[in-house]
């Protein structure tokens, strides 16, 4: 989905240079996608930007206690409130209806020009920039880098005043969630990170109702030479797509083809990662090393053809079996590899069942 | 055949993973990890020579209903917790892959 900055019009006032000042450089800029501020949204780990879609502006805005002022409101009560409160600016609200913002420039130019007795309907910035409630954090972040106002109204879909949000805000709950992500990653107990007992048997999917999340993205890091840990990725998969009801055979297919790529990406490269993608019709395994890449990617293919040394053939690995059983068991699958940059494998899974489910 | 069965008739020790009810369906004997994805069978029984963590997450993926390690290897310890975690049958048999397999054969043919 694509959002476009909302402005509310209805008149000119004193922040009106500010405005056009943001979207001059909003225009200057170059169009990104939504991701982290001054990037591109190419570049983050896919943790972050799945949790920048997840998390909506509804998750993090303030919606209780919003302190404001109705139109009639002198711009000196306005001025008081600001102070005792310490923030930068009010909405002018009434109802739920939001009428104009003043800001601290308002009553900086106010006090300058002496009409700081009068109602703020005369004085209020109406020409704003709002955040709906729907909208990805993500597009938050990149409105808080293209515009220069530090809070943003956030409204309904009935144009309602629901919250306020600021970076404060965003900072906050960012802070928490990350922190939650980092745990999960660790392997915490108790979380899809770490080894569940029974997700051998897919004990747990068979214990609760199956839910059936529309999209659910993870990401593992795989890391060169450890053996003692690779195969969690694998075995954190299979558990969620237990979790997710998916069907037994389906489940072993996509575990293979998980754990020979984690596998393969410990033994065979710098390390690198292993993304998984689960949506309403198929699941995703998408592993990427650091290099140094497969010189002869046809080759590499075949059964039994393995650079592996003798100590990785003792741990039970090397056979050269790991990229064709993981094309064996997939419904799709790419390969694209350059030396020394690395190597990227796609395995896509149909999951008819879940399709179905999904209409 | 089960745990009980499995574990009497190599002469073995349940070492960890705890008991289960879960009965054979596929016999797989390998020491190669991408050998035994390759099987398709369901409540595989894994005879290994592998002592490691890798061991038991292969089975984990393969929904094996046990492993047994041979020749009495010493099993180290981060391999008795992975079984342990994923609640998997790990045995530990003094006797050969090769005469496992026999007994085991020997066993499932009088069972029928």
């Amino acid at each position: 989905m694509e959002y476009r900055p909302t402005i509310l019009t209805g008149g000119e006032k004193l922040s009106d240079d500010q405005i056009m000042a943001a979207h001059e450089r909003k225009h200057v800029k170059r169009v990104s996608g939504p991701g982290l501020p001054g990037s591109d949204g190419q570049g983050e780990p896919l943790v972050i930007m799945e949790l920048l879609q997840r998390l909506r502006v509804k998750d993090v805005m303030r919606d209780h206690d919003i302190i404001s002022v109705v139109r009639t409101d002198t711009m000196h009560f306005a001025q008081n409130l600001m102070k005792r409160n310490h923030i930068s600016g009010v909405p002018v609200v009434e109802g739920k209806r939001l009428f104009g913002i003043v800001s601290i420039n308002d009553i900086i130019l106010a006090l300058e020009g002496g009409w700081i007795g009068e109602q703020c309907q005369k004085h209020m910035a109406t020409n704003l920039v709002v955040l709906e409630e729907d909208m990805p954090l993500a597009f938050a972040l990149k409105y808080f880098e293209n515009y220069i106002f530090g809070r943003f109204p956030v409204l309904n879909k009935e144009r309602d005043l629901v919250g306020i949000v600021s970076q404060r805000d965003v900072t906050r709950v960012l802070m928490r969630e990350l922190t939650n992500e980092l745990a999960r990653l660790e392997g915490a107990p108790g979380t899809p990170g770490a080894e569940q007992p029974g997700a051998a048997q897919g004990q747990e999917a068979s214990k609760s109702e199956p839910v059936l999340p529309y999209y659910s993205m993870r990401q593992f890091v795989v890391v060169r030479n450890d053996l003692t840990n690779a195969g969690k990725a694998a075995n954190a998969i299979k558990k969620m797509l237990g979790d997710a009801g998916v069907e037994k055979k389906i489940i072993r297919r996509i575990a293979v083809a998980a754990y020979e790529l984690e596998i393969n990406i410990c033994i065979h490269s710098l390390g690198g990662s292993i993304t998984f993608i689960l949506d309403s019709h198929k699941a995703t395994v998408i592993a990427k090393d650091k290099g140094p890449g497969i010189k002869d990617v046809e080759w590499a293919l075949r059964d039994g053809t393995s650079t592996a040394n003798d100590w990785i053939r003792s741990m039970g690995f090397g056979a050269g079996m790991g990229l064709s059983n993981s094309k064996r068991v997939a419904d799709v699958f790419d390969i694209k590899s350059t030396v020394p940059t690395g190597t990227t494998v796609l395995c896509e899974f149909n999951l008819p069942e879940r399709a179905a489910a999904a209409k | 055949m089960n745990i009980t069965d499995i574990v009497k008739t190599l002469d073995g020790t349940l070492v960890a993973g705890g008991e289960s009810d879960r009965k054979v369906g596929t016999v797989v004997a390998n020491d190669l990890m991408s050998d035994v994805l390759l099987n398709d069978g369901d409540d595989i029984l894994l005879l290994t020579s592998l002592a490691s963590d890798q061991a038991i997450r292969t089975a984990n993926i393969v929904g094996a209903m046990c492993v047994v390690v041979h020749n009495a290897k010493p099993l180290p310890q981060t391999m008795c917790q992975v079984a342990d975690t994923l609640g998997i049958p790990l045995v530990s048999s003094p006797l050969s892959k090769y005469d496992s397999c026999v007994r085991i054969h020997d066993f499932l043919a009088k069972e029928g």
